[in-house]
């Protein structure tokens, strides 16, 4: 706990949880349509003391817009790193373990998807399934699992070679007992840590496809559409960019210095 | 040797499934590429003769020998989109896209190295907070919003750097690289961020082992243990990170190149995949794939060269 | 500078060359300043020996590195104190408030210092030459054909074998001792008044490490050359030592002269220490293990009784073999064996202890892993109290692996971090459902006791104890299922020397009380006198030498039996048996081609029970 009180860590922290707040409370409080009426007499208006963070294309507030965003953005990031999880936990755990040509097949799979790179597998895999916020987060989660299944199985194989997994089987553990006894809760803590880098990776890769078309469609809002609806009027009104990429920054830099920190915290040499 | 033709053999394999995995993604489609090539409003009939001439009623492992056969001869089909052969568009695009893929790793190394090792030497003070946070910021942005930002600042703001484009060097290489450098540095600035995370937490790895107390034991300087002791034994993770990151690249470039309408690789597979040419994905997605493999298998080799405990075994 | 040396001509004997007075180290932590070292005040005559004797967390290795102000690159500072070293100009200059430049002139030339792991101190992507020439080059600014001249000479004078070739090779291509060799060239380079080694043999096996003391002791004397020692062993201590400093939690509890220190021990701490170290040759005469003497102990704590009963067979291994496949060329596939075990063969009684000794890499963690089948064996029998050990199937073996268990060496690795203790020794009793609910609680609770834990310690996890109280816990556990059998691999061997003690009783204990029989894998022939009632060398896969404890270690006959007990240092000042270096042999590799049949072990019988190898 006390490496969470440097300075990297409480802003991190802090920056994570407003983000967090923001996102689960922006809903119930602003009514939908204050971020989705068109307002053309207020259009491209920048920063001022009606509309704090200036207004959009539309004249839509460009504040409310991207606190109702977050929501969007979190959740889709959140339940992309989730399925790759879901995804690559068992597949690592397996490889790890059970070892032996099983291990050498599946990590040979595994290692070929990484040849792909992720935004381009998850750009591909979204155009073919047909954009929209299910198949963003299903493209997401899938492009994300390999390099998860990498690194469960990397912790899976470290554990598995410990003495007090040898210790358990001579006491005559079954090999189901081992992993939910001994396995699972020693590679916890680097999944953990490669979900918070994750979830960051998935906020930018969300923010990618959505600029590109490929990812979260009108009329739903989430930051990458922002940015792509900013591209035509960067000259007049730069800010319609600016305040979603902002956004984006400051929550992934957030996740990031959380994520550091946590790392350092569950390092087991540091112990 | 024998390592070389266990790495070749494996190469071989790993292009096999590459080819399989890419074909698997772009044929899971709903949708009808007959229909993309003649319309919606086409006549069945016309559709349905389509479709078999094209093969699409084939089981999918004719369809797939045909595609593998057509990549090994030399013919990689046309493009809905473009109407031309791939393969030549596929020369076009590497090159453009090689152009700004080397100049943003030089970039990024240039830079980073240098300051991962002052970070790292100075750690835990003012030195290594500001050099770690501006990086910690730099991997905290996509890369087209520092696109949109570098635009904004040089080409709109400043007018110094042409904001879209792309000509080949061959033809005019300064205005290549005028236009190749915005580009290049959307890629490089994300890269060089996180070399320079990777380089700083290696050199302090090394920084903390035994022959560096032993270097110091022995009477040399401070400078002479860093920069020649620890450097040498950083270099390659940190040039193994950085080859592993081409991989990356090669998934920003989709988005920077369309940023920037720098008509490359990534811009061709963005066309591809909004048009649903289906020809076109398999192949950009294949070479991409590909080409991101043998980057990795350089860096193997190239790791074999520096680190004399592999090369030696 | 160039060319001058540094050795030292005494005109003035009684000044010393380095004095140390009430030295203060203290580091910065996350939670404040620590004190590393309090008060430590000392001097080393020129030419002469001293010994920092201390457990971990002593301070010794802080002090040695206050020397040369190494410390303050790992965070220490010295807050008071001086200490002054007279340098080769005469000049007399305190440490302590020197400038880096001077610190420089100094490390690498006039102190030179060696370390604990020869195993991470060189660096691995330069060449041996290149690290022992850029010593030489800044010191005494030689050129390159100068330099590399000094570092051929100076590899022939610690006694490497082929030192051109050395020269342009790369340290991981060395092995262990060959590596701590080059280390003591590399502090030699510059002709040093001072060598301050910490803990060089610590890490080395027995014989490596009695011909790097024996380089050591020769390279001082030829060289009149004061030595600082670090070490934590008593044994070694009363080899190499003049004057001994003992230091406990970062204060020096005693000092003085060799002889004094070991006869006359004025402080509990250092007679507790010299009591805690087993003797070589202590046991001579006796006929059953006998416990260590721990001082301070209320009574005189159970001992397991001699061999000279009639006893029951529990355990017979016969012609076990195993070997371990070597991968390689282009698919992975086998290209040659290791031949870890080579027809093993010995026998253990009901409660007694037989202990497989060796070095490392002879095998004895594969045959006791082998025994249990944590890994398989591909030849021999293994019968345990009727059960054949190797045959049985999946679901039999769980059943006999309730008759044997297994105490690892490393405590900390050997527990789940995230499991409570409680759970960690119920564990076998919950996979073979001996006993449930309350009963499963009294007999943990009962286990907690028998190994002397606390009952508090029921609910706590592992981070939160001590490497002897976790190697407590891993005795519990192997106790659980109520086993005949227990395999102790290197299970003392992590642990200080006083904890050691503890435990080793702790197990002679439990012999005694639940008549239980031990392998007790080691390769400390100290430790392994003390416990044993049959000892088995093992060399290279096989065994070389089985015989009751007296019968080995009264009378060895195997040459590898007799170098091995020769080469232990033994902890009495009076009897220095520091050999000629020399001697130096290349250790033979276990790997063999695939179908190599090695020719089956064959004994003679020189006394009733005493086997010794045949020698091809």
């Amino acid at each position: 706990m006390k490496k969470f009180r440097t300075s990297k860590g409480l802003i991190g922290i802090a920056l994570v949880g407003a983000v967090l707040l923001i996102a689960i409370l922006a809903p119930l409080f602003i009514g939908a349509d204050l971020a989705t009426k068109m307002n053309m007499a207020a259009r491209l208006r920048p920063p001022s003391a009606d509309f704090l963070l200036g207004t959009d294309q539309l004249g839509r507030s460009l504040l409310y817009r991207v606190m109702l965003g977050a929501r969007t953005s979190l959740t889709i990031a959140g339940a992309a790193v989730i399925t790759s999880i879901v995804l690559g936990l068992p597949l690592g755990i397996i490889s790890g373990y059970f070892g032996g040509h099983l291990d050498n097949v599946l990590m040979r799979l595994v290692d070929t998807l990484l040849s792909f790179p992720a935004l381009l597998l998850a750009l591909a895999i979204s155009a073919m399934l047909g954009p929209n916020f299910q198949n963003t987060i299903i493209a997401i989660g899938i492009a994300f699992t390999p390099f998860l299944a990498r690194i469960v199985r990397g912790e899976a194989l470290r554990v598995a070679q410990m003495p007090y997994v040898e210790a358990a089987r001579s006491s005559g553990t079954n090999d189901f007992h081992m992993i939910l006894r001994h396995i699972l809760p020693n590679i916890l803590p680097a999944v953990i840590v490669q979900g918070t880098i994750s979830l960051a990776f998935a906020i930018l890769a969300e923010a990618g496809l959505s600029f590109l078309g490929l990812g979260t469609q009108p009329p739903q809002s989430s930051w990458g559409l922002m940015i792509q609806a900013s591209r035509d009027y960067l000259d007049v009104a730069p800010w319609t960019a600016l305040v979603p990429g902002a956004a984006v920054a400051l929550t992934v830099l957030g996740l990031n210095m959380f994520g550091d920190v946590l790392r350092d915290a569950l390092d087991p040499r540091t112990k | 040797m024998t390592y070389l033709l266990n790495r070749l053999f494996s190469i071989v394999l790993t292009l096999f499934l590459i080819s399989i995995i890419t074909f698997v993604v772009t044929n899971i489609l709903p949708g009808d590429v007959a229909t993309m090539i003649m319309g919606t409003q086409s006549n069945p009939e016309a559709l349905a003769g389509l479709r078999e001439s094209l093969g699409l009623n084939d089981p999918w492992i004719v369809q797939y020998g045909h595609w593998i056969g057509g990549i090994l001869t030399g013919d990689w089909g046309h493009s809905l989109v473009f109407k031309e052969p791939i393969g030549l568009l596929l020369v076009q695009k590497i090159k453009a896209s090689s152009l700004i893929v080397v100049m943003s790793m030089t970039i990024a190394l240039v830079c980073a190295v240098p300051l991962g090792v002052w970070a790292a030497v100075h750690r835990d003070r003012w030195q290594d907070t500001v050099s770690s946070g501006t990086a910690l910021l730099g991997v905290s942005l996509p890369d087209f919003f520092w696109g949109i930002m570098l635009i904004l600042l040089f080409a709109r703001g400043l007018g110094w750097l042409p904001s879209s484009g792309f000509t080949d060097p061959a033809v005019d290489f300064g205005a290549a690289i005028a236009h190749a450098f915005l580009p290049s540095l959307a890629l490089g600035l994300g890269l060089m961020a996180h070399l320079t995370r990777m380089t700083r937490s290696t050199m302090a790895g090394i920084l903390g082992q035994e022959f560096i107390r032993v270097g110091r034991a022995k009477g040399l300087s401070e400078r002479s243990v860093v920069w020649r002791y620890a450097l040498a034994n950083a270099i390659g993770p940190v040039l193994t990170v950085a080859g592993l990151q081409v991989g990356y690249l090669f998934g920003s470039i989709i988005v920077v190149e369309t940023l920037f309408n720098y008509t490359g690789m990534g811009w061709l597979t963005y066309q591809g995949l909004l048009n649903r040419d289906v020809p076109l994905i398999q192949s950009t997605v294949f070479v991409i794939a590909a080409v991101v493999m043998f980057a990795n298998f350089v860096v193997d080799l190239l790791y074999l060269l520096i680190d004399p405990r592999i090369r030696l075994g | 500078m160039a060319g001058q040396s540094n050795r030292y001509v005494a005109d003035r004997d009684d000044e010393p060359l380095v004095a140390i007075d009430g030295l203060r180290v203290a580091f910065d932590t996350d939670e404040g300043p620590v004190v590393g070292v309090e008060n430590i005040g000392f001097s080393i005559m020129p030419g002469e020996t001293v010994c920092v004797v201390g457990e971990s967390g002593s301070g010794k290795s802080v002090t040695s590195l206050s020397i040369m102000r190494l410390v303050e690159f790992g965070g220490g500072r010295i807050t008071s104190g001086s200490i002054r070293f007279v340098r080769q100009s005469g000049e007399v200059l305190d440490v302590t408030r020197a400038d880096s430049k001077k610190m420089r002139e100094i490390r690498g030339n006039e102190i030179g210092m060696i370390f604990q792991e020869p195993m991470t101190s060189l660096n691995p992507v330069f060449t041996i030459e290149r690290q022992l020439c850029d010593g030489l080059k800044v010191h005494k600014g030689l050129s390159q054909e100068a330099a590399r001249a000094r570092a051929l000479e100076l590899l022939k004078e610690v006694h490497i074998p082929e030192p051109e070739r050395r020269l342009k090779q790369y340290p991981h291509e060395l092995s262990g001792g060959m590596r701590q060799r080059v280390m003591i060239a590399m502090a030699m380079a510059c002709e040093p008044r001072l060598l301050i080694a910490d803990e060089p043999t610590t890490a080395l096996d027995v014989t490596i490490q009695a011909e790097i003391l024996a380089l050591i002791d020769r390279l001082k004397r030829e060289n009149g050359m004061a030595v600082l020692f670090i070490t934590h062993d008593m044994a070694v201590v009363a080899q190499m030592a003049d004057q001994v400093v003992v230091m406990y939690r970062g204060n020096i509890v005693e000092k003085g002269a060799v002889e004094e220190i070991f006869d006359n021990p004025r402080e509990d701490y250092t007679r507790a220490l010299l009591a805690a170290v087993p003797k070589l040759g202590a046991m001579r005469g006796k006929s059953a293990p006998e416990p260590m003497p721990i001082l301070g102990a209320e009574e005189a704590p159970a001992a397991p009784t001699g061999a000279a009963e009639k006893r029951q067979l529990l355990l017979e291994v016969k012609h076990l073999t195993t070997r371990f496949p070597v991968r390689g060329g282009v698919f992975r596939w086998t290209v040659a064996n290791v031949h870890a075990v080579e027809d093993v063969s010995f026998t253990v009684n009901v409660g007694e202890t037989l202990s497989l000794v060796g070095e490392s890499g002879c095998g004895k963690s594969s045959c006791g892993r082998s025994i249990l089948r944590l890994v398989e064996a591909q030849a021999g029998d293994v019968m345990l109290d009727g059960w054949d050990v190797r045959r049985l199937g999946q679901t039999e073996l769980r059943r006999a692996r309730r008759e044997m268990q297994m105490v690892f060496q490393d405590p900390f690795a050997s527990l789940n971090p995230f499991r409570r203790l409680r759970d960690q020794v119920a564990e076998p009793l919950m996979n073979f459902a001996i006993a449930t609910g309350s009963e499963l609680d009294d007999r943990v609770a009962d286990l907690f006791d028998r190994v002397e834990l606390p009952r508090t310690f029921l609910r706590r996890f592992p981070h939160e104890l001590s490497g002897g109280q976790r190697q407590r816990v891993a005795i519990a556990r192997a106790l659980a299922s109520g086993p005949k059998l227990i395999v102790a691999d290197e299970a003392v061997s992590a642990l200080d020397v006083s904890v050691r003690a503890q435990i080793l009783n702790l197990l002679m204990k439990l012999q005694a009380e639940l008549g239980l029989s031990f392998l007790f894998i080691s390769h400390d022939m100290a430790v392994v006198e003390r416990i044993s009632h049959q000892i088995a060398v093992m060399y290279l896969g096989r065994i070389v030498e089985l015989g009751s404890r007296a019968a080995v270690f009264e009378d060895p006959r195997h040459p590898y039996t007799k170098s091995l007990l020769s080469a232990v240092p033994i902890a009495d000042p009076r009897q220095r048996n520091i050999r000629d270096d020399q001697t130096f042999k290349p250790v033979p590799s276990p790997v063999f081609p695939i179908g190599y049949q090695p020719d089956p072990s064959l004994y003679d019988e020189v006394s009733p029970g005493h086997h010794v190898l045949r020698e091809a």
